[in-house]
């Protein structure tokens, strides 16, 4: 086996100059949020680290986290590949197939045991056997599983991964599971969003190889650095919600004056991801930019939760019925002021009754 | 005959007693106040009200409306510590709204005698200086349970608009997941303001109610704190 | 079974050696093929096999109409929007909504945006290293190179120091002994043919389109929030055109215009100045790899699409025509209507579901998707251990699709030979011109290569139809008109109480259609036929084999032991299971 090398050789080996190695670890720095001083400390580590083995499995899953994954412009997907990890299985770009695929899985379990990421797009399908996503003739719960058992740590992509997403949607006829759920030994990295913004995918990959430890997380098994703010607060469209100044049907005189999307369903007041930051392709738009409310697709279970175009969240009710907290409510409180008034209706006959009787046993 | 510390049917207790002492009363109208703030502004932030035109810097109609919110939710929050902090110095009818003593019997039998009351089975009610069991069990329903699950999910909320390291998502940061993401505690949130409504329909009916059809006084006390009784048969 | 042959008039052989290729890796989702192999490792038998299900038609049921595709575009990645179009489509089509011109305007650029990203990356990304041998680059002179690059292209970046610096960059990775996604293949084996100089060139092109990819989907950015998976709306398109009023920098205005101007401006560039010689480079050391045809030269579909103007569904108004093409007749292209219950219909016999009335093949508008996970007597292994599957039994979590009881295939050659059959000026030209340059009669077409080569052409058909699009665009909005949505039956009280519809694309896979079915405002039944469900159909009760299926038949393997033949031919038809399963 030849000798690892370190991404600062891999690096100067394809025709980088240490200036713009330099120069990418500081932007690397600035992407992440990190202060100047940070740079160096990222080029340290890239320049004494070998690459970072990285295997990629795929699930249920639509392969949209992958396609995210090569849209990204800081670092692009080519460098990131070729260059700051080593993608040694991912069976939507490898040129092998077949078994000299799968030949690859235990080569890594043996060569880097313990030492390799698992990056998991999509989810495993747990009824039926699992044999809703079948691999090599097998459940692919079973090949998670295993690599699972040597990995370092998980990167689990998207909402797939992290949430369940689509296929979990009710009534979730596959039982397709989130990873954490199915992996319960190893560190889960949650980088929800259908898909998530690809700087984020690999602003997160970076910063595990720079500084070669975990990325702190949130309550939710989040990375902090990219979903600990809701849209809705560092959206551009903020200062109309403010001031009350709403689209109130798409493409009215508000929605070409850029006003808030949040009568038409805007979920950005609920949604913790950094589209309205780091925006997408190359910081160029976002969802509500674009003029359609947030679908909040980096949430849990988000399909389930109502309409994509009510802000309100829609409840279900007993008898299969939706409606929303509002319409519940009404009727709640409407049942109320009647069964009051009814009541006081019944207590007035009931006291005249009363009365009467009194009255009689009296006379 | 049981003694429970709410219901007596002993003649001598048909003078008039000093029931809620000013904290508890003061409390009482800040607590309706502020819910009716809440109430008319959460469900605004909910619904918003038509677009305003012109420039957004010279409107601030949700900014307002959010601020009241918070104010108020502020305001309803600390009125029911130091609700809270009465029920141990005050009086033992302060303790009431948060104490069912549902391990004495008599209290459950003034339970269904109540309803049975209410339900127009029985003419006469039981003369009661604190709150009946059945008020009492709605007073801790949406009094106390349902006034903290509102100031645990508003904080919440809150906090989401404080941020990650907050006090406020230090202490009530952990709701969220706990409740199955934002979008949802929103919901819950918005749904108890409904559930609280229906609460204040109720009670207010109930205490006019009282005042009219029943034998001891009801709005009275909760305005001057004196409990009176317009009989003395037990 | 031996020997036999099938309803649409192939020979089939199960006797012989079984190989297994599973994963087929370069795609997108989960797909095992099986064939049989004579004694001279020819292909006698084929079996393709579906491997995942999600189960989205179920799902959908009792949903929203107007969140429709929202779920639908999850359907895939890949081919992101396709099913969302479909869905937004089927609903208006099911509440009688006419869109805006501009709202078709934007949807087409949308599409043949996602045309060119997307048969771009097939090119390079998943088909081309069945052809390009990488570690041969690494013995490439440059000068020649540069040399060869020059000869066929006007493409700026063509110096030998060029070539050097990509040569080197990859000498070293190779080196590393890291070798990434290009470990364990196939590197070296005679079924390769290029040349190194040629072999440097299309990596080098490898790495410069993963870079220029990006750039094309910005289309989607600008106009639908993000790529994968922009937003889409029932009734027109969510963004709002302002121009000239206040409030137009945050909505589709000058700038954004102009990038879109720009963009398609340098889609055209890299598509015909890199893609398409690239393409016939390579195709001109494959010229007698004949091999792939199967049903392209018998029974080809497609459901046609780009309306010149909004709503109007007819074969003249669609820059992409509809037909189909029974038993290689070209003179005769019949008329499709997908909503005709006799001419399109699901079976199920050799699938993993069932029909509560047995295997009868029926409409999508009265379609059912229940799952029922079976395997046949025949099988190797056990339920949770296949080793061989029984293509007796069921054997694939897709449905097989028929058009008048015919498997039939999609896709860019599909569309391109109706469109030739049709007498389209435009293709004509098109498939003319690559035929006289490699030398190749009009059959030849029929094949692998000539899938790969009408998705190349398909690709440059789409960046420049982008600009005609924008022309259009920019002369309606100059016009005065800005709308893009109809909101009149926006709110299901507008409603009819039961109807049902039908929306088609030409997704870059082929033809595709979502049939929906509205009843008291929800989602009373969803269901969707998509171009690799047809092209990797499994059997039907009558015994008709798949596209995928068929064009492996009759290839010789140079070593069965590496799948190389399967691969090029199953890349090809650029499969999409998460697509063809759903
Ligand atoms: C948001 C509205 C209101 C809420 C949440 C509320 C809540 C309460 C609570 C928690 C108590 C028990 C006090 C304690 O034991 O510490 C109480 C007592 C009482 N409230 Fe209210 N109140 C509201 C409005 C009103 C109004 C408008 C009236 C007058 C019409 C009223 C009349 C009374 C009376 C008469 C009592 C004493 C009941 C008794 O005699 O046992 N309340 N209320
Ligand atoms: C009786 C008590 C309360 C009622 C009835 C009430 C009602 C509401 C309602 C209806 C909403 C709108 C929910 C939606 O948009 O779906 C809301 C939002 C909110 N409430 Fe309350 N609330 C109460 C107490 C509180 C408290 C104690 C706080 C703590 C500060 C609070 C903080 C908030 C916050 C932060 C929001 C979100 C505002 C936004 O996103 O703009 N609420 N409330
Ligand atoms: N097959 C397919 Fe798609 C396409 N093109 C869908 O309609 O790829 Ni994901
Ligand atoms: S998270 Fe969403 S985008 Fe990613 S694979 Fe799943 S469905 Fe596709
Ligand atoms: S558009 Fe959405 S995220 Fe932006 S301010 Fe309005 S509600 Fe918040
Ligand atoms: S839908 Fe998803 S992409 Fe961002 S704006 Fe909302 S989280
Ligand atoms: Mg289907």
């Amino acid at each position: 086996m030849a000798v690892q090398e370190t991404f600062y050789e891999v690096m100067r080996k394809h025709g980088i100059t240490r200036r713009s190695f330099l120069k990418f670890c500081s932007l690397t720095a600035a992407g992440l949020g990190l202060g100047p001083g940070y740079s160096g400390k990222i080029a340290h580590a890239l320049e004494t680290k070998p690459r970072t083995p990285v295997i990629w499995l795929h699930g249920l899953e639509c392969t949209c986290c992958t396609e995210s994954f090569i849209r990204s412009g800081h670092p692009l997907a080519s460098d990131a590949i070729l260059s700051m990890i080593s993608l040694d299985y991912d069976d939507t770009i490898m040129a092998a197939a077949g078994h000299q695929a799968e030949e690859i899985l235990e080569q890594t379990i043996e060569k880097y045991d313990g030492q390799y990421i698992l990056a998991c797009e999509g989810n495993p399908p747990l009824n039926e056997d699992g044999m809703y996503c079948i691999q090599g003739g097998k459940p692919y719960v079973e090949k998670l599983k295993h690599m699972a058992d040597h990995c370092k740590a998980i990167i689990a992509w998207g909402s797939c991964a992290s949430w369940g997403c689509v296929q979990a949607a009710r009534p979730n006829p596959t039982r397709a599971t989130p990873i954490h759920k199915v992996i319960l030994d190893k560190p889960v990295i949650k980088v929800p969003g259908c898909p998530p913004i690809a700087e984020v995918m690999t602003g997160v990959i970076t910063y595990m190889v720079a500084f070669d430890r975990l990325p702190p997380l949130d309550r939710q098994g989040r990375p902090k650095m990219f979903y600990s703010q809701r849209l809705h607060d560092k959206c551009y469209r903020r200062p109309h919600f403010d001031a009350g100044q709403f689209v109130e049907r798409f493409d009215d005189e508000g929605a070409r004056k850029g006003y808030c999307l949040y009568k038409v369903g805007c979920k950005g007041p609920t949604t913790y991801n950094a589209c309205s930051t780091i925006e997408w392709n190359d910081g160029l738009s976002w969802p509500v930019k674009s003029g359609h409310g947030c679908l909040g697709c980096a949430e849990d279970d988000f399909w389930d939760k109502g309409s994509f175009y009510s802000a309100v969240t829609n409840l279900k009710v007993p008898g299969g019925a939706e409606s929303t907290a509002d319409e519940i409510g009404v009727v709640l409180a409407g049942a109320a002021a009647i069964g009051v008034a009814a009541h006081a209706a019944a207590s007035v006959v009931s006291h005249m009754t009363n009365k009467d009787r009194k009255e009689m046993n009296n006379g | 005959m049981s003694t429970t510390a709410a219901s007596v049917h002993d003649p001598k207790y048909q003078k008039a007693t000093y029931v809620f002492e000013a904290p508890v009363r003061i409390w009482h109208w800040l607590h309706a106040l502020s819910i009716g703030v809440l109430c008319v502004t959460g469900y605004f932030i909910a619904n918003p009200l038509p677009s305003l035109g012109g420039e957004a810097s010279s409107h601030f109609l949700m900014g307002y409306l959010r601020m009241i919110h918070f104010i108020a939710g502020y305001v309803f929050a600390i009125a029911f510590l130091v609700r809270i902090y009465w029920a141990f110095v005050g009086n033992k009818y302060s303790r009431e709204l948060f104490v069912l003593p549902f391990w004495k019997g008599g209290w459950w039998k003034d339970l269904f005698h109540e309803i049975k009351y209410y339900a127009f089975l029985t003419r006469k009610s039981h003369k009661i200086m604190g709150h009946n069991p059945l008020a009492q069990t709605a007073m801790w329903l949406f009094n106390v349970l349902l006034t903290l699950f509102l100031i645990f999910t508003g904080f919440a909320l809150y906090a989401e608009g404080l941020g990650e390291g907050s006090w406020a998502d230090t202490w009530f940061g952990w709701v969220i997941p706990a409740l199955d993401g934002s979008q949802n505690t929103k919901m819950l949130h918005l749904l108890s303001m409904w559930v609280m409504l229906v609460f204040v329909v109720i009670h207010i009916y109930m205490a006019i109610r009282a005042d009219i059809m029943d034998r001891e006084s009801s709005v009275s006390t909760i305005m001057g704190g004196w409990r009176t009784f317009k009989d003395d048969q037990p | 079974m031996a020997s036999t042959v099938t309803a649409n008039g192939f020979s089939l052989d199960d006797s012989g050696q079984r190989v297994v290729v599973d994963p087929i890796c370069r795609i997108e989702g989960h797909l095992r093929i099986e064939v049989n192999l004579d004694e001279s490792n020819t292909i006698r038998n084929a079996v393709s096999s579906g491997t995942m299900w999600r189960g989205l038609e179920v799902i959908l049921k009792g949903r929203d109409p107007r969140d429709a595709w929202a779920f639908v575009e999850r359907i895939c990645g890949v081919c992101t929007g396709v099913h969302a179009l479909a869905s937004v489509r089927t609903v208006e089509d099911a509440l009688g909504i006419q869109i805006p011109a501009n709202a078709n305007h934007i949807r087409n650029l949308m599409m043949l945006a996602q045309y060119t990203q997307d048969h771009l990356v097939h090119f390079y990304h998943l088909h081309a290293l069945d052809w390009v041998d990488v570690v041969s680059a690494l013995s490439a002179d440059p000068a020649a190179t540069s040399g060869l690059q020059q000869s066929i292209s006007k493409w700026p970046k063509s110096s030998p120091g060029y070539f050097r610096d990509v040569q080197n960059r990859l000498k070293r990775f190779v080196e590393s002994g890291q070798l990434g996604p290009f470990a364990n293949a196939y590197w070296g084996s005679p079924a390769y043919k290029l040349p190194p100089e040629a072999n440097l060139m299309a990596v080098t092109h490898y790495l410069e389109a993963l870079d220029f990819q990006k750039d094309i989907v910005k289309i989607h950015t600008i106009f639908g929030g993000r790529n994968p998976h922009p937003n889409w709306l029932v009734g027109g398109m969510p963004c709002s055109i302002n121009v000239d009023q206040t409030g137009s920098t945050g909505t589709v205005g000058m700038v954004w215009l102009n990038m879109v101007s720009d963009i398609i401006n340098k889609s055209i560039d890299f598509v015909d100045q890199v893609y398409i010689p690239d393409l016939k480079a390579i195709a001109s050391f494959y010229k007698d790899w004949g091999y792939g045809g199967g049903l392209a030269g018998k029974n080809m579909l497609a459901y046609g699409d780009f309306p010149i103007n909004a709503n109007d569904w007819s074969n003249d108004n669609l820059m992409m025509p509809a037909g189909a093409i029974i038993n290689g007749d070209l003179s005769q292209v019949y008329e499709v209507d997908v909503r005709d219950p006799e001419q399109i219909q699901e079976f199920i016999d050799h699938s993993w579901y069932k029909y509560a009335d047995g295997s009868r093949g029926l409409h999508p508008w009265d379609g059912e998707t229940e799952p029922n996970f079976e395997l046949g007597p025949n099988l190797k292994g056990t339920r949770t251990n296949i080793e061989q599957m029984d293509e007796g039994g069921k054997y694939s979590w897709l449905k097989a699709p028929r058009w008048r009881g015919h498997a039939m295939e999609v896709g860019p050659l599909s569309r391109y030979v109706i469109g030739y059959a049709s007498g389209r000026e435009d293709i004509k030209e098109q498939v003319d011109g690559i035929l006289t340059d490699l030398g190749l009669p009009i059959t030849a077409l029929f094949s692998t290569l000539g899938r790969t080569a009408a998705r190349g052409l398909e690709c440059s058909w789409a960046a420049h139809k982008m600009r005609t699009v924008f022309d259009a665009m920019m002369a309606n909005i100059k016009a005065g008109d800005t709308s893009t949505a109809n909101m009149e039956m926006w709110e299901p009280s507008t409603w009819p109480a039961d109807v049902k519809g039908v929306g088609m694309v030409e997704a870059p896979r082929g033809a595709l259609g979502h049939w929906c079915h509205i009843k008291d405002t929800k989602l009373a039944n969803y269901q969707a036929i998509v171009p690799s469900t047809w092209n990797a159909s499994p059997r039907d009760g009558a015994g008709n084999i798949g596209a995928y299926e068929a064009s492996l038949l009759g290839t010789p393997m140079a070593n069965p032991e590496q799948p190389l033949e399967i691969l090029r031919t199953i890349h090809s038809f650029d499969p999409c299971l998460a697509c063809a399963s759903h």
